[in-house]
């Protein structure tokens, strides 16, 4: 008895304590909210009183249930949605991973030129927010029967865009795809990149042609790593918010998560959170099938090549076809879309693209009620609205980084210096459990938790502190990830030698695990900041106007029409993100793809 | 006063995984003594304990006049006031120091004036050679050269007890060979006590005064080396120390005679002459002798192949269905397929029963446990 009470206080190491600290506050902040969420099906809300007939606020009903999967309204409410959803996350997984592994392909296993060029390059698209594209294909395709004025396409040809073609899920496959190809370019070019040279070499010795070679040695070992982008992608199809809103808002063409944005702030709560719901089944859905179908067989692209890098395969003649078309294409999706939104903002009246249209005044102009749109706005830069949110953007990118970096340090070491222990497990787990939620349901549970004080936390309502803490747990996944790959690296030894030489814990991380690791850490802080500033429906339904940021601003001016505004915007936020990060590269030696979870 | 004592102790992984079971060992001071066994034995378990890394499930450690832990007494004492340096396998120098940084981070932390930082750390690399090194970073640096600044990072410190765990293993050959004399002289220099921990039984042999061998996390044997290669006290003691193996070959005592594959020896003292059954015989290489012209007690064997290796002449003969090794080093050069005869010439005479205990019970089977 006394010597397990002893087994017991002698296990209580600081690492120890902290650990169950950390397993705490993500209980708090990542379990309880996922438990809030489902109860918020099952509840009449404030508004919700006279839908359902005789039913009190805060009663257990299953009338949402009911109305979303069986009531007449459902197929709109809930089955049409889904449908979308999946239709989108299917087409733009499929023409995303062909875009990647074509393009991966050729720079890895071919004598394509310019490949430096075009490797950097092709990661710029995920860089940007994912929604420029939406908007650029707005500015370029929008028509008159829908969105009031042309787009650049049908000013210049006269030719009008069909519905299909300038909204809805066509578009949004599109511009989609167009974003998340870098992950398939990253993942299946470092798949690619790890083949065993001899490997091949072998294949080839035995008589085997370079066809049969890709087909039956290159494919099947890349094909995990095609699975894994493949899934990945889908899952972020699931549940992207940004460009189904822009693109299929104004032709009322839903997904889930618009669906749910659209119940959540309209008079149906109940039905939104089905729908958050929903999206986190779709979520462990494809959870598994990554568990059942690679689980396996991931092992397969970890092979570490060795010897000489297998033989190129020529191109010939076309090489410098192949070259220019894939600048070309890469080109057309980094500075096409930022042009059309450029031009958009120097043209005083929208739709008209002429010299004499052309206007300073969306960016440095007085607030006037005549001139262009007449929105009584003074220009972007002399706009202190805008200039503030940009600067709460910036403030929230870099705290936001700041924290979730060094709570992925902290935790990664808790979980690999404790594997095998169930608090390891435990908060593997946990800390991955945000990755499911969709983020605008994350958004608005946040909302709910945080609005009243509850115990001894103080209502965050519109504070600056709430969107820290809802970032840091939306982006928890990805810095424990690149926190745990780290420490991984490390290994223990390390750090036990400076335990030996009798460094306290705190100096072992500050003057070993940290420095050691460096670029890794702020890899893993590089993308929680990108992914702030581009933030649009995690943090939609938690800002007020003192903590307006400049995505969230951007919404509004676009819902009142006003998109010289907006794409301003998002060009000062494209030119803020892509200059950090080829900073952090040139300095810190950061990469990107470090930090984007497999 | 041992250096270290180990009193009873085992470390259990889950409820029925034992990595270490009821080790007990005295380790004398001033002793290079050797953890020896195969790898998952439980020396490194071992090793780790001793240096606070991890703890036991049960049992004491004591460290000089120190009790390290006690789980009767809540007694855990921290890694750094144990007294102990550690030279890790990976040698874990930190990549984003220097050498010098590496070497005197220890100082640094337990807050040592300057001065006496850079005249300890002045002092520990010239009696390491790598004065030359200090500025460079540890990437810098070939495998004996990081083995070295790994050694001064410990030395600096100047503990009592020096712990090392397979520090060689990373060294090619040749480099092991120079190491394994500095390592030797290392310890008659600084007269410190050293653990090794290694699966290297030439190692073992070459460097300690003791080895400590162990399987599954038991002690099989504690002795000075030449006693255990000499007198093993079990099979897997024979088995596992020299090289080529030792041959072991099924036989019988019958008539106060070893019978074996035809091959007909005394029984050795300590053996009672009533006994009788099967056993196995244990003969080293170096034991056995081939001889063209037959004479009493030898055996008519073919050379199944001959192995030359420059200095000696390994022979493989068949007997008893078994195949038996033979070390030679003079003339005659047999070759493969001639008729020959086998004798054997033990120096002592290696016997285990059926359970594999030694049945020559001239030394104690573990020397560690009684003391």
């Amino acid at each position: 008895m006394r010597t397990a009470y002893n087994r017991f206080r002698m296990s209580l190491t600081p690492q120890r304590i902290l650990s169950v600290l950390f397993i705490i506050g993500l209980g708090y902040l990542v379990i309880v909210p996922l438990f809030l969420m489902l109860r918020e099906t099952f509840i009449v809300h404030p508004l919700e009183r006279f839908q359902i007939p005789g039913s009190q606020v805060g009663e257990l009903t299953l009338a949402h249930w009911k109305r979303t999967l069986f009531s007449e309204n459902a197929y709109a409410f809930f089955y049409h949605p889904l449908l979308n959803t999946l239709k989108i996350a299917f087409g733009m997984s499929f023409l995303a991973l062909a875009i990647g592994a074509l393009l991966a392909w050729l720079v890895v296993r071919t004598d394509m030129p310019m490949k430096g060029f075009i490797a950097n390059a092709a990661i710029i698209p995920y860089i940007m927010p994912s929604w420029t594209l939406a908007l650029a294909w707005i500015t370029l395709f929008k028509n008159e029967r829908i969105g009031g004025d042309q787009g650049i396409f049908s000013a210049l040809t006269g030719i009008e865009t069909p519905d299909w073609f300038a909204y809805g899920t066509f578009p949004i496959i599109i511009t989609l795809s167009l974003h998340y190809f870098p992950f398939g370019f990253m993942l299946i070019g470092g798949a690619l990149r790890n083949i065993d040279a001899q490997l091949e070499e072998s294949a080839e010795l035995l008589g085997a042609s370079r066809p049969t070679i890709l087909r039956r040695i290159v494919m099947p070992l890349a094909l995990p790593a095609i699975f894994s982008t493949f899934l990945l992608t889908f899952s972020r199809g699931l549940g992207t918010f940004g460009t189904p809103a822009f693109l299929g808002g104004p032709v009322r063409e839903f997904v889930l998560s618009t669906s749910l944005y659209a119940n959540l702030i309209g008079q149906r709560p109940g039905i939104g959170y089905i729908a958050a719901v929903a999206m986190i089944l779709l979520g462990v859905l494809v959870l598994y099938m990554d568990h059942k179908i690679i689980g396996t067989r991931r092992s397969f692209v970890t092979i570490s090549g060795k010897g000489a890098r297998a033989g190129l395969v020529a191109l010939g003649r076309w090489r410098w076809v192949i070259a220019a078309g894939v600048v070309i294409f890469i080109l057309g999706t980094i500075v096409v879309p930022i042009c059309a939104l450029a031009i958009d903002t120097v043209m005083l009246r929208p739709g008209i693209y002429a010299w004499e249209n052309f206007t300073w005044h969306y960016w440095i102009g007085d607030a006037s009620l005549n001139i262009g749109l007449g929105t009584g706005e003074p220009g972007i830069l002399r706009n202190s609205q805008l200039m503030s949110a940009l600067g709460n953007t910036m403030k929230l990118a870099v705290v936001v980084a700041v924290v979730t970096g060094i709570l992925g340090i902290l935790v990664g070491y808790a979980i690999v210096r404790m594997r095998g222990n169930w608090i390891s497990q435990a908060l593997d787990q946990m800390s991955f459990l945000p990755y499911l939620m969709p983020s605008i349901a994350l958004g608005a549970i946040f909302l709910a938790m945080f609005a009243v004080p509850r115990g001894p936390i103080p209502s965050l309502h519109g504070s600056f502190l709430l969107l820290v803490i809802v970032c840091t747990v939306s982006y928890l996944p990805y810095a424990v990830k690149a926190g745990v790959s780290a420490m991984r690296q490390i290994g223990p030894e390390l750090e036990e030698a400076a335990l030996m030489a009798g460094a306290s814990w705190w100096t072992r991380m500050r003057r070993v695990m940290i420095p050691v690791q460096k670029s890794t850490y702020f890899s893993g802080m590089l993308l929680p900041f990108i992914s702030v500033t581009r933030e649009l429906s995690l943090l939609i339904l938690l800002v007020t106007p003192a903590t307006q940021l400049a995505t969230t601003i951007t919404l509004r001016y676009t819902d009142r029409g006003w998109y010289p505004y907006t794409n301003g915007m998002v060009l000062l936020l494209i030119i803020i993100v892509v200059t950090s990060t080829v900073i952090s590269r040139r300095v810190m030696g950061t990469n990107i793809a470090k930090g984007l979870g497999g | 006063m041992p250096a270290i004592v180990l009193d009873g102790v085992s470390r259990l992984y889950g409820s029925n995984v034992r990595a270490v079971s009821d080790l007990s060992l005295e380790i004398p001071d001033g002793s290079f003594t050797t953890l020896l066994g195969p790898s998952g034995c439980g020396k490194t378990t071992t090793l780790r304990m001793i240096a606070g890394l991890d703890s036991p499930t049960y049992g004491t450690i004591r460290i000089g006049d120190k009790i390290a832990f006690s789980l009767e007494d809540a007694t855990s004492l921290p890694p750094s006031k144990r007294g102990l340096g550690l030279v890790f396998q990976s040698y874990a120098l930190w990549p984003h120091l220097t050498v010098a940084k590496n070497i005197s981070f220890g100082l640094e932390v337990q807050k040592v004036g300057k001065a006496e930082i850079a005249q300890r750390l002045e002092k520990v690399a010239a009696a390491l050679q790598i004065d030359q090194l200090l500025g460079r970073y540890t990437s810098e640096l070939s495998g004996g050269q990081q083995q070295r600044v790994a050694i001064a990072r410990v030395l600096i410190m100047e503990p009592s007890v020096l712990l090392l765990d397979e520090p060689l293993s990373n060294l090619d050959a040749t480099l092991r060979m120079d190491m394994r004399a500095e390592l030797k002289r290392l310890h008659n220099d600084t007269g410190a006590t050293i653990l090794y921990v290694t699966h290297d039984q030439l190692e073992a042999l070459t460097m300690s005064t003791h080895i400590a061998l162990l399987q599954n996390g038991e002690l099989q044997q504690f002795a000075p080396p030449l006693d255990v290669y000499a007198q093993p006290a079990n099979e897997f003691a024979a088995d596992f120390l020299g090289n080529p193996r030792i041959n072991l070959i099924e036989g019988r005592i019958e008539g106060g005679r070893i019978l074996c594959g035809g091959l007909d020896l005394p029984l050795p003292d300590g053996v009672s002459s009533g006994e009788s059954g099967p056993v196995k015989l244990g003969l080293r290489a170096e034991e056995l002798r081939l001889h063209r012209q037959a004479g009493p007690g030898m055996v008519p064997v073919q050379v199944t192949s001959v192995l030359p290796t420059g200095s000696d002449w390994y022979y493989q003969v068949r007997l008893n269905a078994q195949t038996i090794t033979i070390r030679q080093n003079d003339p005659p050069h047999l070759k493969e397929g001639e008729e020959v005869f086998l004798a054997a010439h033990p120096d002592t005479l290696k016997l285990f029963a059926t359970s594999g205990k030694a049945l020559v019970s001239s030394v104690p089977e573990v020397a560690g446990a009684e003391a």
